[in-house]
């Protein structure tokens, strides 16, 4: 194994040539693995953007028969699964952050390069993957939101959806790494001086998105999950007649949902918020409130989920508290829209196409808003859910919105990505096509809406007042696939021909316009330091009071900075290449088949490519990180913390948030339960002895620890064989306890208890066997020669990861054993 | 999975050695100590029937403090970082918000079933 | 050019829509704008006051969007240097505390008709209907000692508060006619209620609002609100058993009643006094209704010929199987289901 990351010349070319398609499979860089997430979400743009246009054809007239019943719901499942999943996410997070965030702190690359190629595979895998079920009768056609229990077997027998599921389980592995990835390196990887307050908005905007994706991710999990098991196993979470309700999925769906909806948005308030300054030639109005905003609506999005679910029936104080902290959200959103009006004002404006889409996002944005506020007004919602308004209302956000930063962004970035410029003669005219196309074709729906006409709803009748206004969409519909069109020219037509970009095209203001277009594969030649918010432009022009002030007003180019023409001092050392991020997420994708088509076979082969490629990916670089000149040049911003440890705390942070889900399950609906034998069957002497069992084993690990900082190695792997040893007791007594329960009839499929039960307490099993095969693997590793105290980390990082499974463990033990005669909520 | 970039290499082999004041051997047998008493204590609580009318807070309290013992001294929180528990806490506390709105929105549903 | 006309008239119609708040809906049938009960005015009202504290809002960001671009935008060197203050507190305390202060305004109507729309009990003297939704069709039932059970068409009374009981058979539906109110849903496994009392009499449509599969467009219904005198006698047809003389003038009818009671039709449909299913819907009244396959068509012979003939044709996924009839004995059927007013 070509163990050491290469040491490369500082003239190394550009990150885009170089390696071949071996190259491309293996590479590990941020700024190709961005350029990969581009490709196939402008694939699946298209292919979204046609599904959009077959609706549209569709809804032209009354009782249309282009398409079929069916056929349409497929199409608009897929289109909002597609523009959600497959666009809108993998181009703001998996290209822009991906590519542009590293740059703007300075760092090489991100915080686990591997990682990230990996998460890019399992997106492609996933997207793939939910398209599968069209080779086997037809594509997922319970809408995006999947509703229980439309999506049970009962009453949806295709595969389609199970490949919709699974295909969504993928794509949310893929995301919650990326948010690890992300939020690690935002952490831990800023250049010297880049404090929090220095942060360009853009990786503000990024950082809080990865926390978000960490915590609203799990509950998406865990509804399908018990999806899964439903459709698999013949459990029953979402059927009321084992006294289940489906409305656990509208929940557990929504406490995600929501806050995707600002995974989704806050991206692309960031890109605004880089895009209007530089345009503008000011600094970001209230850059401190502009970023507590950003945190405040991070933090309200996970308390608003129930606005979805005014129809439901909550009940009047539900849907009060839901509608106020629904408005609540207004507020920072409020001062985002006045802060970049506060920007505009007064600045030398340069209208550029990206400039263009930003003010197109403002007002766009603005209208989205608005019609917000209707639909937090609980009663209003009543009218306005599931009609067309809300189609309006969302396209304004996600469209107007979030499509309008993103389409800023391309133009913006598109110079520094490629070394090319795009056409503003095209852009602009993409830029007007867009603006008629998507008022043209969006803003009627408020109307639609207002005058009854339902979603999803394949065909309507004449006399209802609704055609003229739909076949006005139709064609404004097809003017925005124009402006696609155009742009898709105008990217084909730069990439072949365009004008070379300079450096700095737009006279920016953050450090990824300090290096060469498109960026060298190491990114800096030195890493900068950062003496101010702004951070390149207080390197061209300095402070205020400078010579640079008197330059810029007579409207001269500053010189590049010196420190930034620097060469590099020594090697530089990246990340090498991987091929195994592509197999982890090919075995997990053929995991995936042989699960939904039923062949065990497939299923082991899945396994034992995912395993091996996990244990190799773990054993590939074994003493990354230990060179000496590692050393130089960057020094912490972050007061030493360690990446893969905060990559870990965090991951523990959104484990709670998962236990969470199942914790909630399990008690509603134990308190739900009809008939069997109920939580009475819990043995509490049995049970006793396993809790005994997993805090010795904890103390073992602290001991362990404790022995390998102080280089003792033998007394170490004791205390580790300890820990493993009893973490196999425990896992013992589960065993036992499982069988025996089942022996007297209590099972998955028995009843609710039944259920959330073995789910809960066997995913804290699940947890307990990896945690054993963690420890095994540094067991067997502390044989190596260069195992010794400089290696405590490792020993630390599995430590970590079993007092977790413990702490949980006291968690399930109380509430689930102690607990069991509780009557629940 | 060992794997970090180049920067984060820097700053492993840097700051590891000097942040490191894990509490010491005597520490961790005392809390484990403590952690069995409480478990002792709970599963006393289950068995006395006199305590029924107080079993659930009493037993919340108990779990909550073998959650605090484990997560700051084995987990040394306590010894680390400020920030590493601020990124365990925040989402421990929307996972309590999470299980707390759940309950009480299933509780209302609970009237209404048919 | 028809073309062009026609979206110049819907952008007439649409302002004109809006300026009016659509006061008939008689253009419109299932528009929210002309609410025609207690509740839908409420809402209506609701809407009207948030609308008009968007319109303020929308208005200043437009105005100041406008001053900031074409107005005190400046050129390099004239004024604002890229070091101009960043931040100004008094501006951004203002633009917290407006906002904050119109949500508020907001608010306090919201959550008061929150609680009046969703009263615990049943009002005095309230008409109690149980709904209970199919995939995809709805039935009404009409509890009390009559227990009129009906499906896709509902009758009420105008001037007494009502109380739908929603329940579904199979998964979830939502129950949605605009002019009357706002949505719920039909939860399985649940019970939600809706109350409004209707003002106005007329026919007004409604649509299952939740997506529930394939057919979820043709899920439609309808509501007549009649006056306290038209419905009584509604009720009283409906309770009584249908009308036996229509047989015996018409043999062929006659003939389909007999091959009615003979066919398994019977499993599935329920004629008070001649069969007893219940997974479709009831079809003791079925001539008096004025539509059919939940009120996607007029109900006329030949619809009704059409729907026996092949269900899955005129409604996409239904359970009802075609069964091959032809001939004199479909239109015999035909016949008798027609009698059945």
């Amino acid at each position: 194994m070509a163990a050491q990351p290469k040491a490369l010349p500082v003239e190394t070319r550009n990150y885009l040539r170089g390696g071949g398609l071996i190259g491309w499979l293996t590479t590990v860089d941020h700024k190709r693995v961005a350029l990969m997430y581009a490709l196939s979400a402008l694939v699946f743009m298209a292919i979204g953007g046609i599904e959009a246009m077959l609706i549209r054809i569709q809804l032209w007239s009354p009782d249309n028969h282009f398409l079929s019943a069916s056929v349409y719901n497929q199409i608009f499942t897929m289109h909002g699964t597609t523009m959600i999943f497959l666009v809108v996410m993998p181009l703001e997070i998996g290209f822009f952050a991906n590519f542009i965030m590293p740059l703007q702190i300075g760092a090489r690359d991100v915080a686990f390069p591997r990682l990230n190629a990996m998460s890019f595979w399992l997106f492609l895998a996933g997207a793939i993957f939910l398209h599968l079920g069209w080779l086997w009768g037809g594509l997922p056609d319970a809408g995006w939101f999947g509703y229980a229990n439309l999506t049970e077997r009962y009453f949806s027998p295709g595969l389609n959806l199970d490949f919709w599921v699974v295909g969504l389980l993928i794509l949310g592995i893929s995301t919650i790494v990326s948010g690890l990835n992300f939020f690690v390196t935002i952490i831990s990887m800023r250049a010297k001086g880049m404090s929090f307050m220095r942060m360009p908005m853009f990786v503000w905007s990024i950082l809080i998105t990865s926390v978000l994706i960490l915590i609203a991710f799990p509950p998406l999990t865990v509804g399908l999950v018990f999806l899964l098991l439903d459709r698999f196993f013949g459990t029953h979470f979402y059927v009321a007649a084992y006294g289940a309700t489906p409305i656990l999925w509208q929940h557990l769906f929504w406490l995600f949902g929501h806050p995707e909806v600002y995974i989704m948005a806050l991206p692309a308030f960031g890109m605004i918020s880089e895009i209007v300054p530089v345009f503008s030639r000011k600094p970001l109005f209230g850059y401190p409130m502009m970023a507590y905003s950003i945190v405040l609506i991070a933090f309200l999005s996970y308390g608003v989920w129930g606005h979805h679910m005014f129809a439901t029936g909550m009940g009047p104080v539900a849907d009060s508290a839901f509608a106020i902290t629904s408005m609540l959200i207004a507020i920072p959103t409020g001062i985002k829209i006045f802060s970049w009006l506060a920007t505009i004002w007064g600045g030398s404006l340069r209208m550029t196409t990206a400039f263009y889409f930003a003010l197109g996002f403002l007002l766009e944005f603005t209208i989205g808003g608005l019609s917000g506020i209707m639909h937090a007004s609980a009663p209003i919602d009543l009218q306005q859910t599931d009609s067309y308004f809300v189609v309006a209302h969302f396209h304004y956000v996600l469209f107007g919105g979030v499509m309008f930063a993103i389409l800023g962004a391309i133009y913006y970035w598109w110079p520094k990505i490629t070394g090319r410029m795009l056409s503003e003669k095209l852009g602009k005219w993409q830029f007007w096509l867009t603006v008629v196309g998507f008022n043209g074709t969006f803003f009627p729906m408020h109307l639609l809406g207002m005058w009854g006409m339902p979603r999803r709803i394949y065909t309507y009748g004449a006399g209802l007042g609704w055609t003229h206004l739909n076949q006005l969409e139709t064609v404004c519909a097809f003017i925005l696939g124009i402006s696609f069109l155009v742009m898709y020219i105008n990217l084909i037509k730069s990439t072949a021909s365009g004008e070379k970009a300079p450096a700095d095209p737009w006279d920016g203001r953050s450090l990824e316009w300090s290096i060469a277009s498109a960026p060298p594969a190491y990114n800096f030649a030195r890493v900068p330091e950062v003496r101010g918010r702004d951070a390149y432009w207080v390197m061209k022009y300095g402070r205020a009071g400078s010579r640079g002030v008197a330059m810029f007003m007579a409207g001269q180019t500053p010189p590049v900075p010196e420190s930034m023409q620097a060469a590099a001092t020594g090697p530089i050392h990246m990340p090498a290449p991987s091929i195994y991020p592509l197999f982890v997420a090919l075995g997990l994708m053929t995991m995936g088949v042989g699960l939904v088509i039923g062949e065990w076979r497939i299923i082991i082969l899945g396994s034992i490519t995912l395993l091996v490629s996990v244990v190799a990916m773990g054993f590939e670089y074994p003493t990354y990180g230990q060179e000496p000149h590692d050393l130089e040049e960057l020094a912490p911003s972050s007061g030493g913390i360690d990446l893969r440890k905060a990559g870990l705390w965090a991951f523990l942070g959104s484990e709670c948030v998962f236990f969470a889900s199942l914790i909630a399950t399990y008690v509603v609906y134990k308190s739900r339960n009809i008939g069997g034998p109920g939580a009475g069957i819990l043995e509490i002497p049995l049970t006793s002895i396993s809790t005994f069992a997993l805090l010795m084993s904890s103390l073992a690990m602290v001991l362990a620890l404790n022995a390998i900082q102080r280089n003792k190695k033998n007394l170490m792997r004791m205390w580790l064989g300890l820990t493993i040893g009893l973490g196999l007791v425990f896992l013992g007594i589960e065993a036992y306890e499982f069988t025996h329960f089942y022996h007297e009839g209590l099972s998955m499929q028995t009843d609710l208890f039944g259920q959330s039960f073995f789910t809960l307490v066997g995913f804290h099993g699940a947890h307990v066997t990896i945690g054993v095969l963690w420890l095994a693997t540094v067991w067997f590793a502390s044989f190596s020669k260069k195992f010794d105290k400089s290696r405590a980390l490792s020993v630390e990082m599995a430590g970590l990861y079993w007092h977790f499974v413990d702490i949980v463990w006291v968690i399930i033990f109380t509430l689930v054993y102690l607990m069991q005669q509780v009557k629940g909520a | 999975m060992s794997e970090a970039t180049h920067a984060a290499g820097a700053i492993e082999a840097h700051g590891h050695g000097a942040e490191v004041h894990h509490p010491g051997a005597g520490i961790y047998v005392i809390v484990a100590a403590f952690l069995c008493v409480l478990t002792a204590m709970e599963i006393t609580v289950f068995y006395v029937p006199a305590l029924k009318t107080v079993v659930v807070p009493v037993l919340l309290v108990l779990a909550a403090a073998k959650f605090a013992l484990i997560a700051m001294f084995f987990m040394h929180l306590k010894y680390d970082s400020w920030t590493l528990s601020a990124f365990f806490l925040f989402p421990l506390l929307i996972a309590f918000v999470l299980l707390f709105a759940l309950l009480m929105l299933f509780a209302y549903l609970a009237h209404h079933r048919g | 050019m028809k073309r062009a006309t026609g979206f110049i008239r819907a952008a007439m119609l649409a302002a004109a829509a809006t300026l009016a708040g659509c006061a008939q809906g008689r253009e419109l049938p299932m528009t929210t704008l002309a609410p025609k009960s207690d509740l839908a005015v409420w809402i209506y009202r609701l809407l009207i006051e948030v609308s008009l504290w968007d319109a303020l809002v929308f208005a200043i960001v437009m105005v100041v969007f406008i001053l900031a671009i074409f107005v005190f935008s400046t050129r390099v060197g004239e004024a604002a240097a890229p070091w101009s203050a960043a931040s100004d507190l008094k501006l951004e305390v203002a633009w917290t505390l407006g906002p904050a202060l119109i949500l508020l305004m907001i608010s306090i109507p919201t959550v008061r008709t929150i609680f009046r729309s969703q009263p615990n009990l049943p009002p005095n003297g309230s008409l109690e209907i149980e709904v209970v939704a199919h995939q995809w069709w709805w039935e009404f039932q009409y509890p009390g000692k009559d227990h009129i059970i009906t499906a896709n068409e509902l009758h009420i009374p105008t001037g007494v508060p009502i109380r739908l009981s929603l329940k579904s058979a199979d998964i979830i539906h939502s129950f949605w006619v605009p002019q009357l109110g706002g949505k719920r849903d039909v939860v399985p496994g649940q019970i939600n209620e809706l109350t409004f009392e209707a003002t106005v009499p007329g026919m007004y449509p409604g649509q299952c609002a939740e997506f529930c599969g394939e057919s979820h467009a043709n899920m439609r219904f309808r509501v007549f609100v009649d006056s306290p005198r038209q419905f009584a006698e509604w009720e009283k047809a409906q309770s009584a058993a249908p009308i036996a003389a229509a047989l015996i003038k018409d043999p062929a009818a006659a003939a389909g009643a007999q091959a009615f009671s003979n066919s398994p039709c019977t499993a599935c449909h329920r004629i008070d006094g001649v069969s007893k299913g219940t997974i479709g819907p009831d079809l003791t009244h079925f001539g008096s209704r004025a539509t059919m396959a939940s009120g996607i068509e007029s109900n006329t012979p030949a619809h009704v010929a059409q729907w026996i003939i092949n269900p899955g044709h005129v409604k996409p996924g239904a359970q009802m199987p075609a069964f091959g009839l032809g001939g004199k004995q479909l239109d015999d059927l035909v016949a008798y289901l027609e009698s059945l007013k």
